[in-house]
């Protein structure tokens, strides 16, 4: 009888007994991908104002970009390991190396996006270099620069499941248990939450963008 | 403001004054001040062959308006740019407000320079009032005055109010443009420069705009330099037309009607068209030539006498007029069929007058009226003033008079 259930889909006494170590792998899961998220946004701002200030570091950050983004996550860790050992930082330091691709080409896309015109204006009206970037292009920007967060958070939410194999927590961790022992239940709610998760983000992104953007709704 | 010190020559020497008040303008622009001088300027674009602007020298005086115009490629728009430094010179000076522009950093010298472009530039993500108060924030005006200015500024460009708080996109393109003129004078620019602003728009609100610009500088009273490739346009509102050449030649810089006169050159005779001459009676008004009496007979005057103004003028046709009063007009017919050579004592009073069809007004540009002289059977028109509720008759003017007015 418990071997039966054991075997099925879902063993919702399982689940009931293990809600602790499922809101525990819940707030390690959240914190990875957060952390990384936020690291990776300010360090794409950062390398997209170099790129887009000094034009020829454009190719070179985002030509590094995209090969640390073709790199499998897997050889990745395994690369830092020797540097970082294993842990937080080493999984953090993948994790964010993913996101730098996406945000700074969409970034980048979004500043070079905004018309002519309304830069010349903002020179003509006296602006600074930093407040045009600040308070007129990178408002204008947003739609691109969220565009490219939805699909860096995304990934990284997914992503984040497979530093546990590095012990670092999260949903992976319930994965990988439910992979040890042949044990579907841990799996499928590892893998569920993971995409609610990463549904969750993308839906409160999309309405950030809804409510910072007004003028994009009275045209 | 751009600030060093001033100096105006009045009967007690030369004064400093330190600011910019509207009395202190008004002085400026009386004195004759230059506002913007160039003196040599030259641009020359890196990895272009060709020169964009070559020895550039002319001055704009304070409270006049300047066009710069020419075919693309004449450098014209370089030349507004160096004037608020979004385009450095390669070579020589500018002065701006009797200042060295470079020695102020850009984006303060720009605070003090309104700008109106072509495609406008709105920020698409502010309202139209935040638009409008731009420069303003800039410099640090608080709120509650930003909005009363933008208030003012509205009414003053014509822009309707509850325009204000909607983001530029739902504008039309004639609303957009008057927003941008807000924009530009929102803190009080002793300087606009304006770039093709009314290219983008259809020729009705052109014109419009285009007076409603005459009718702004009459109460601000900016110094203004336009750049259009309308020549048109240039002659409509400026003081002064700059006429350049490819490579950045200024081939003369002279009055709408020195220009149209006297050009100083073929390519500038070319640029101005075949139209000269009507160009030029587009900016006289009825008011500059002097109307004659014609044929013209007094109500009381006796049939014959009015036959023989007729036969005096050669014409079909007399006026009846007294003083300022026009009567209206009497048709040799009608003379000649009410003749009762028993009945010496009519006057032409007496007959049923036909009203005058060809009418001018002293301010109707001598291009129009010369319009409505052709257009009229009796090859004149009749200018009347309109004074409160009554007309005043001054007299009539034939395609001579109108000829005449070049003359002066």
């Amino acid at each position: 009888m418990i071997a039966d259930e054991r075997r099925s889909l879902i063993w919702w006494a399982w689940v009931g007994d293990h809600l602790d170590d499922i809101w525990q792998r819940t707030v390690e899961h959240v914190q990875i991908a957060l952390i990384a998220i936020v690291v990776g946004c300010l360090l794409s701002f950062v390398l997209s104002v170099i790129a887009v200030r000094f034009r020829w570091t454009f190719k070179p950050i985002t030509r590094v970009g995209s090969i640390l983004y073709t790199i499998p996550s897997l050889a990745l860790f395994g690369l830092l390991i020797p540097f970082t050992g294993l842990g937080l930082l080493t999984a953090e330091i993948a994790l964010v190396s993913y996101t730098i691709f996406i945000l700074v080409s969409n970034t980048v896309a979004g500043l070079d996006a905004v018309p002519a015109a309304v830069k010349d204006a903002a020179d003509a009206m006296g602006y600074t270099w930093w407040r045009r970037l600040l308070t007129v292009e990178f408002p204008l920007a947003l739609p691109t620069v969220i565009a490219g967060l939805r699909i860096a958070s995304v990934t990284v939410i997914g992503l984040v499941t497979v530093a546990a194999l590095i012990g670092n927590g999260g949903y992976g961790a319930l994965i990988n248990d439910g992979l040890q022992r042949s044990f579907p239940t841990p799996i499928v709610i590892g893998s569920v939450l993971s995409v609610a998760f990463a549904l969750l983000v993308d839906g409160l992104l999309a309405l950030a963008l809804w409510a910072l953007t007004p003028w994009r709704r009275h045209a | 403001m751009v600030g060093d010190t001033w100096w105006v020559n009045s009967s007690t020497g030369r004064t400093p004054i330190c600011t910019a008040t509207a009395r202190f303008r008004q002085i400026l622009a009386e004195s004759g001040r230059a506002a913007i001088s160039l003196v040599d300027v030259t641009k020359h674009f890196d990895g272009s062959l060709t020169t964009a602007v070559d020895g550039l020298s002319f001055e704009v005086a304070t409270g006049e308006i300047v066009a710069l115009v020419g075919p693309s490629g004449c450098g014209k728009t370089t030349t507004l740019k160096m004037i608020n430094r979004l385009v450095e010179p390669t070579s020589g000076t500018i002065m701006v407000l009797g200042a060295d522009q470079g020695s102020l950093p850009a984006h303060e010298l720009r605070r003090s320079i309104g700008y109106v472009i072509q495609q406008i530039g709105l920020f698409p993500h502010r309202t139209v009032r935040r638009n409008i108060g731009v420069v303003p924030e800039l410099i640090g005006w608080d709120r509650e005055r930003i909005d009363a200015r933008c208030d003012e500024l509205a009414d003053l460009v014509g822009l309707e109010r509850d325009l204000l708080d909607r983001y530029p996109a739902a504008l039309s393109g004639g609303q957009q443009q008057r927003a941008g003129v807000a924009r530009a004078l929102a803190a009080d620019p002793p300087i606009l420069l304006m770039d093709e602003p009314y290219s983008a728009v259809d020729p009705i609100v052109r014109a419009r705009l285009q007076d409603d610009l005459l009718a702004l500088q009459d109460t601000v009273h900016k110094t203004i330099v336009i750049v259009t490739h309308d020549i048109d346009e240039a002659i409509k509102l400026a003081d002064r037309v700059a006429v350049m050449n490819v490579g950045g030649i200024l081939e003369q810089f002279a009055t709408p009607d020195e220009l149209l006169d006297a050009p100083a050159n073929e390519f500038v005779a070319s640029f101005l068209g075949r139209e000269r001459g009507l160009r030029r009676l587009a900016l006289r008004k009825v008011a500059d030539v002097t109307p004659i009496a014609g044929p013209s007979v007094t109500p009381g005057a006796s049939l014959s006498a009015a036959l023989s103004v007729m036969d005096d003028f050669a014409t079909t046709w007399v006026a009846v007029a007294e003083a300022e009063v026009l009567h209206g007009w009497l048709s040799r017919e009608t003379v000649e069929g009410a003749l009762d050579p028993g009945d010496p004592g009519s006057t032409v009073g007496d007959l049923p007058l036909r009203p005058f069809g060809s009418r001018v007004s002293p301010t109707t540009p001598l291009r129009e009226a010369l319009d409505v002289i052709v257009n009229a059977h009796s090859r004149m028109a009749v200018v009347i003033e309109r004074d409160g509720d009554r007309d005043r008759y001054l007299g009539m003017i034939t395609i001579d008079e109108v000829a005449g007015g070049l003359e002066s």
